[in-house]
């Protein structure tokens, strides 16, 4: 089972991740976080596989925090997740950062899960 | 005096009764048919093409059509032929009145005329911008996609209302606000009733019930859905080389008196007609 930690200030993105995942029988959600600072801190308590991001927080953003994972953590896989995907230089930059893919909102479950899988 | 469609005018006017309305309704569902039905009934794809079209709908701003295309299902010209097809065969509520007998072809025509009349200040046919707004295009865009994302992401029937220029927004349950910076800088705003707060809640959580869920969650919802509106705003401004940032969305409950504009800001308001109880409006707020 691979754990997975959702990062999104909003409460119905996190809502629909979780219920995505945790009903998919191979992945698990070990929890939510709604900035990149806290992010950061619960990819230390909670060790977990994958992380979907949300690029556009208050407080620490989740570009911001994916530059910091990826020093931090060699091993954990950032997948962002954002209304933003479709934004060119945006893309570019998160996969330039090390984010393994981008998902746009507003996403198809099936799209979710094939993404989170393959990596 | 209020938006309507057609045939509610016509109840209303006593020049039809609601059973006929019916009647014309139901035969209207049986004749019209949307462009996945007619392109399967005319033997060019199955329901498999069109839930995979649709699927690939929800992350590409492209018509049905075009995207059948593009996904090669159908042809360029077996596409014309579709479109042909449902324009030639399409049956307006006012002809279906008539075809079962509730109206004659004479009293259609006056109707119509008085119809037009009574929805003028209502109903806009296109996306009409003020000639003072800069980067219309953009501001177009905002539009065109807020009324596209209301139909696919939350599945709601609405007629948009005409723009028009206002220095206050009147109150209502809540709006959900963000900003746009970079090559333009403004506020875009959803106000959204009680009613429509809960739709959407529903159509974002997807969930039969939200009765139960705390105000937070109904708020994040509609700022969600903002989110999701000016996030593909942006990536289709991109394409036009414009460059803008968004902030993270907010929620105002503005007061009794509405929300002001603030100084060096014209705001531009789209009513959004959903039902007589239902309100939404889009407003911009556009920095000068």
């Amino acid at each position: 089972m691979k754990k997975v930690l959702i990062v999104d200030d909003s409460l119905s993105v996190a809502r629909q991740l979780e219920k995505i995942i945790n009903e998919s029988g191979d992945l698990v959600s070990v929890g939510h976080a709604k900035n990149g600072a806290e992010a950061i801190k619960m990819n230390h308590s909670e060790d977990p596989d994958i992380i979907c991001m949300d690029m556009n927080m208050p407080g620490m953003d989740g570009l911001t925090a994916l530059r910091s994972l990826v020093v931090l953590d060699k091993a954990v896989k950032v997948v962002m997740v954002t209304s933003l995907g479709g934004v060119g230089d945006k893309f570019t930059e998160a996969i330039k950062l090390g984010a393994k893919n981008v998902i746009s909102k507003p996403f198809e479950p099936e799209n979710v899960l094939n993404i989170l899988r393959s990596l | 005096m209020a938006v309507k469609f057609f045939g509610q005018f016509l109840v209303e006017q006593g020049a039809v009764t609601s059973e006929a309305l019916l009647h014309a309704i139901e035969l209207q569902e049986r004749t019209n048919l949307k462009l996945g039905e007619m392109a399967t009934a005319m033997g060019y794809i199955t329901a498999d093409d069109i839930e995979r079209a649709h699927a690939s709908q929800l992350s590409k701003d492209m018509k049905l059509g075009d995207l059948l295309v593009e996904l090669g299902i159908l042809t360029p010209s077996q596409l014309q032929e579709v479109l042909d097809r449902q324009k030639s065969t399409h049956l307006y509520i006012g002809e279906a009145l008539v075809k079962v007998g509730a109206l004659t072809p004479e009293k259609l025509e006056s109707y119509l005329a008085a119809f037009k009349v009574d929805q003028a200040p209502y109903v806009a046919e296109r996306i009409e911008l003020p000639d003072w707004l800069r980067n219309q295009p953009l501001w177009e865009t905002a539009v065109d996609m807020t009324y596209k994302m209301i139909t696919r992401v939350l599945g709601i029937r609405f007629r948009p209302g005409k723009c028009q220029e206002v220095s206050r927004l009147s109150t209502n349950q809540m709006l959900a606000a963000m900003d746009l910076s970079g090559d333009a800088t403004a506020r875009y705003l959803l106000s959204v009733s009680a009613g429509l707060q809960k739709t959407i809640a529903k159509a974002i959580l997807k969930e039969d019930n939200v009765d139960q869920e705390p105000p937070e969650v109904l708020e994040d919802t509609v700022m969600e859905f903002v989110n999701i509106v000016c996030g593909n705003v942006v990536a289709k401004a991109s394409q036009s080389g414009l460059s803008l940032e968004i902030n993270p969305p907010t929620t105002i409950h503005p007061a009794l008196n509405g929300l002001p504009v603030p100084d060096s800001y014209r705001a531009l308001l789209f009513p959004i007609h959903v039902s007589n109880d239902e309100v939404m409006e889009l407003a911009l707020f556009i920095k000068q």
